[in-house]
């Protein structure tokens, strides 16, 4: 079979992986909206201690998060979803990005750590180059987000 | 860790640089300090939106609005900076002067990759004390010269021949201390 024949093959719309180890995945909530990452992507979560707004053009970048002796950039993945943020109690992820370290606002829940077979997972190319596909939990669909690379395709398009 | 500690650490390398720290809305804004020439009352700025002091006139500019800032609005704390180098001056508001620090070059962090805007042109950096953090205003910016890179070079200095806590005779400014700035709640 041919290369391109390969990567086209790659690059179907939707493609289901039954076969292989078992994913971890890490469930986290944002403002209420349940959603999935590869465990490997993320760095720790710690508490949520306030941002300092960052007069900011970068798409969701527009914020910084105290942690230890420095300070991290935060994304705002509830505005990316359009979801309003909610008051009170918040936990920090920390995202192994490609640029560095990386802060997202995640609900006070606990993440959860699951490992999931690969034929839950539903990999596809869409328009939102940080959604890597859905994770099908108890017939829930959670959008599995691409932390490492997040908002880098985004804010190349809009520059 | 305070900012009056971090001189302490600034003596033993003997580079730093000295900021106006300001509060600007909820954001504390630093200016490198060399470049301040004043800071008077807002009644100061004339009908003609020029601040005329020691002879120079500065064009008076909306610097909040600039940096996308939501000011709090004018207060009994409102001051207006007079900033210039060499013939290029303005004037701009803030709602608060908290002061003047030294800060170790060390401590001095550039924005993060993350941010990949038009911020990076207008803020420069930050600092951080224990509990804020203060974003560096890009003094080119601010008056509207040519960008250079490594800016904040220009304004290093030795800090060996001040003593800790030392004030800025010139304008009477107390050393800042970021506590008195509230960590915000968003993103």
């Amino acid at each position: 079979m041919l290369r391109g024949q390969l990567r086209k093959q790659g690059t179907t719309a939707r493609r289901s992986t039954g076969e292989g180890r078992p994913q971890h995945m890490v469930v986290f909530a944002v403002a209420g909206k349940r959603m999935a990452a590869r465990t490997e992507e993320i760095a720790g979560v710690v508490s949520w201690t306030g941002a300092i707004p960052v007069p900011s053009e970068t798409p969701f970048v527009t914020s910084l998060v105290r942690q230890q002796e420095g300070c991290l950039p935060v994304f705002d993945l509830a505005a990316k979803f359009k979801q309003p943020i909610r008051e009170g109690e918040s936990l920090c992820l920390v995202v192994k990005h490609v640029d560095g370290p990386l802060a997202i606002r995640i609900d006070a829940e606990v993440p959860s750590l699951q490992t999931v077979p690969r034929s839950s997972l539903q990999c596809h190319i869409g328009d939102d180059p940080d959604c890597a596909g859905v994770y099908v939990a108890g017939g829930e669909q959670l959008p599995i987000i691409n932390l490492a690379t997040l908002g880098v395709s985004s804010s190349r398009q809009a520059g | 860790m305070g900012l009056r500690r971090s001189q302490a650490v600034t003596l033993i390398s003997g580079e730093a640089i000295r900021f106006l720290v300001t509060l600007i809305g909820r954001s504390s804004i630093a200016f490198p300090a060399q470049w301040v020439r004043g800071i008077v009352m807002p009644t100061a700025v004339g009908g003609d939106g020029l601040v005329t002091w020691a002879n120079v006139s500065y064009e008076h500019s909306d610097l909040a609005e600039r940096l996308k800032l939501a000011s709090h609005g004018r207060s009994a704390e409102t001051r207006v900076v007079l900033y210039g180098h060499d013939d290029q001056g303005k004037s701009f508001e803030v709602d608060k002067v908290l002061g003047l620090v030294d800060v170790e070059r060390t401590l001095i962090h550039p924005l993060p990759p993350h941010f990949r805007g038009g911020e990076r042109d207008r803020v420069l950096g930050f600092f951080a004390d224990k509990d804020s953090v203060a974003l560096i205003a890009n003094p080119f910016w601010v008056l509207d010269l040519p960008n250079r890179k490594q800016a904040l070079d220009l304004f290093a200095l030795r800090l060996s021949a001040h003593g800790p806590g030392e004030t800025d005779v010139r304008l009477q400014l107390p050393v800042a201390r970021l506590d008195a700035v509230a960590v915000g709640q968003v993103g």
